[in-house]
């Protein structure tokens, strides 16, 4: 049979269950607005029953534990698309400051590229005229400029894609340490059965913010886990993380090393992938391309005005009028192998340089002519000069718009996969209010339990009193 | 079904959505153009660009056909003063082959024919801009001194080099007639033929003889004047023509890269009405939970 006092100790049970669950609400009230906090719940079970044959009586409620709320699922899935978004929204800013190179301006490479042609089909009315040749000169020199801004702009764009490089390297290395103590801490309470859910979303909340950096791959294990890069660079195992180093390579760039191997080329997600894609490929390619147009431009131009005679009958080419070698006169500096673009510049200062003649008369506009029929042929690549700057404005565009439309999706499927970890694991203040009655009113019945267990108590105390 | 319990991150990006569509409306109105970044569509961007080049060349075209019909224009009333000269030459030399004329009347015969001569070799040497039309592409040189020892009185010290212009993607135009073909080819020489009038009225022979070579010479240079006059129409086709594609460039780009107006400012009215709504959406939201009734 039971006693009294058995359930007084239920009673005391009901008050101090009440009094934890009360705690973990009080707690999720705090955290409500606490990034990466998952709501708690009291976990209360019915304590182990006695038997007095026949009857099986219980003894209380336990407290358990404390659960936090979440859904390792969703994380991971969370986790992949963050680094989606990290990728594609660095992408899209670095495009984007790109694509500002090749608006349509009064001083883009197009529209000098059209100027250049247009003074030349003006020299080729009077090919006699300095002031028009001046005209040529100085659109030949608008053309220059155009191309050594844009190339400028974009290695400077390189140069500072390649600091955010180093500075994220710099974030993750942070927060593989970050992980690798809060693993410590979580194994550490989680060994003595202790519940670590703060740590571990402190823990998930530093791996969010290292997906958006890299992509990462976790793998859970004994009250701990393990990182790895997609390609497989540890970053940290347990209770220790592993530092990614930076080198600059021949070209100046901080190429990216784990454990000794460069790895760069294997990042390919979260923003330094997106960074690493920007600086590596992205803009490496528009520079070819303007390189390759560049080029071509000077090396055809160079060719007509080295086949002709300037204002003074003297001809421009690599043979003078009496027959001696001499130094051909280009109108462009004929481009280096590398950095055409960059370094395209007016080869002359003098006017009657300029070969307009093709008879050696000054009154001749023969080769004005020839130079002018450059502007629609297929000189660079297959393409006429406009046809294969229109191609990379193109090219430009189309990257840019490319991932501006994957950012906005990753975002907005990031956003919704962030909405299912809050109705999981969001702390609701209408849930805790509720929750919260509930351990209030639960409680006062306790109280009120271990009142009636008091007065029956001096019921049968007063009840020996007067027997005694 | 637990819901989301905080909805602020979803209506704040909605804001932000809508308040970016706002911005890229505002800047189409700004811009008038749909296209104002290569991203806006890559495409319409890259056709852009051709256009922008195709309208640069047409409007230089049209540059460069003003200049060439002034220099065009002028060599062809200078040729018509040719001619009107010669008319004068040919009406002295009928005069001076009448049987009547006497001495002192040839005499002033011949001095006008001289006078018409000097006349005929500073228009032959007409310059326009600093450059002598009718020299071929010796244009800095004079094309045609006075040379005692010529049978014509004069030698060409121009070319027979002529220019042609690219007025249009499929257009070119030659723009001068150089003095050798206008003025002493086909078989006729001008100068000759005004040097033979003087000789023949000096010595009273062969008068008709020299009367027909000027009439010859007269024709064929006003047959070749129909070169002028050909190219003076050619180019005002061609300002039409260009002028017409300028007006279509115009068209395709207001197509290809120009905002629908209409369209985006009932896009940007939606955009406000839908961030108003939003902003009150959150303003709603703001103050309602539980504990707000537990006291």
């Amino acid at each position: 049979m039971s006693s009294l006092n058995a359930s007084l100790a239920s009673a005391l049970s009901g008050l101090i269950a009440d009094q934890g669950a009360m705690a973990t609400t009080t707690n999720n009230v705090a955290n409500v607005n606490t990034p990466g906090y998952s709501r708690q719940e009291p976990v209360l079970v019915a304590s182990d029953p006695v038997v007095l044959s026949p009857l099986t009586f219980g003894t209380g409620v336990t407290l358990q534990s404390v659960e936090s709320i979440r859904d390792p699922i969703l994380e991971s899935q969370i986790q992949q698309q963050t680094q989606a978004e990290g990728q594609y929204s660095t992408l899209a800013s670095a495009l984007q400051q790109t694509q500002t190179n090749f608006t349509a301006s009064t001083g883009d490479i197009g529209t000098a590229i059209s100027n250049f042609f247009d003074s030349i089909n003006q020299l080729s009315t009077n090919p006699s005229d300095l002031s028009l040749r001046q005209g040529v000169l100085t659109a030949a020199g608008n053309v220059a400029s155009s191309f050594n801004t844009t190339a400028d702009s974009l290695t400077q764009q390189q140069t500072s894609l390649d600091l955010s490089v180093v500075q994220q390297v710099g974030q993750i290395n942070q927060l593989t340490q970050q992980i690798a103590q809060l693993n410590t801490q979580v194994s550490n309470l989680q060994n003595v059965g202790e519940n670590a859910g703060t740590f571990i979303d402190q823990r998930q909340q530093a791996i969010d913010q290292l997906s958006s950096l890299v992509d990462v791959s976790v793998i859970p294990s004994d009250n701990s886990l393990t990182l790895i890069t997609a390609n497989g660079a540890p970053l940290v195992t347990g209770q220790q993380s592993f530092q990614l180093q930076t080198q600059t390579n021949s070209a100046g760039l901080h190429e990216i090393y784990s454990q000794g191997n460069d790895i760069t080329s294997q990042i390919t997600s979260g923003q330094l992938g997106g960074t690493l894609q920007a600086r590596d490929q992205e803009i490496p390619a528009i520079q070819t391309q303007l390189n390759t147009l560049a080029d071509g431009l000077a090396t055809s131009v160079n060719k007509v005005q080295t086949a002709g005679y300037d204002l003074n009958g003297n001809p421009t080419g690599a043979t003078s009028a009496s027959g001696t070698p001499q130094t051909p006169v280009y109108l462009f500096n004929p481009p280096a192998a590398t950095g055409a673009a960059a370094n395209l510049s007016v080869a002359i200062t003098d006017p009657s340089l300029i070969a307009a003649s093709s008879d050696g008369t000054a009154g001749s506009n023969g080769n004005a002519e020839a130079m002018y029929a450059l502007s629609n042929q297929a000189i660079i690549d297959g393409q006429s000069p406009t046809d294969c700057y229109s191609g990379i404005v193109f090219n430009v565009g189309n990257s840019a718009s490319n991932a501006s439309a994957e950012q906005t999706a990753s975002s907005q499927v990031l956003q919704q996969l962030n909405d299912q970890r809050a109705s999981i694991s969001g702390v609701s203040l209408d849930e805790e209010a509720a929750n919260m009655v509930r351990y209030q009113n639960a409680y006062s019945a306790s109280a009120q339990v271990i009142t009636a267990i008091n007065d029956m108590l001096y019921a049968t105390i007063q009840m020996t009193t007067l027997t005694g | 079904m637990r819901v989301n319990p905080n909805p602020y991150p979803d209506l704040l990006a909605s804001v932000a959505q809508t308040q970016q569509q706002i911005n890229t409306d505002e800047q189409e109105i700004a811009s008038g153009m749909s296209v104002n970044l290569p991203s806006d569509n890559p495409a319409a961007a890259a056709a852009l660009v051709q256009n922008a080049d195709q309208t640069s060349q047409a409007d230089q075209f049209e540059r460069s056909i003003g200049s060439i019909q002034g220099e065009m224009q002028n060599a062809d009333s200078t040729l018509n003063s040719v001619i009107t000269s010669l008319q004068q030459a040919i009406s002295l030399g009928v005069e001076g082959a009448n049987g009547t004329v006497n001495s002192s009347d040839r005499a002033a015969i011949i001095t006008q024919v001289q006078g018409i001569q000097s006349q005929l070799l500073s228009l032959a040497n007409f310059t326009y801009q600093g450059n002598y039309v009718f020299g071929g592409t010796k244009m800095q040189t004079t094309p045609y001194v006075l040379d005692p020892s010529s049978p014509s009185g004069v030698t060409y010290q121009g070319n027979s080099g002529t220019n042609s212009v690219t007025l249009g993607n499929h257009f070119t135009l030659q723009t001068n007639l150089p003095g050798s073909q206008l003025f002493s080819g086909s078989g006729t020489d001008m100068f000759q033929s005004i040097q033979d009038l003087i000789t023949s009225l000096q010595s009273g022979i062969g008068i008709g003889k020299a009367v027909t070579e000027v009439s010859n010479a007269s024709n064929s240079i006003d047959s070749q004047r129909v070169f002028y006059g050909n190219a003076l129409n050619q180019l005002t086709a061609q300002q039409t023509y260009l002028s017409t594609e300028t007006t279509e460039l115009a068209q395709q780009q207001n197509t290809v890269g120009g905002a629908d107006l209409t369209a985006v400012i009932s896009n940007l009215t939606t955009a406000q009405t839908s961030l108003q709504a939003t902003l009150e959406a959150i303003g709603q939201t703001a103050n309602t939970n539980l504990f707000e009734y537990l006291k």
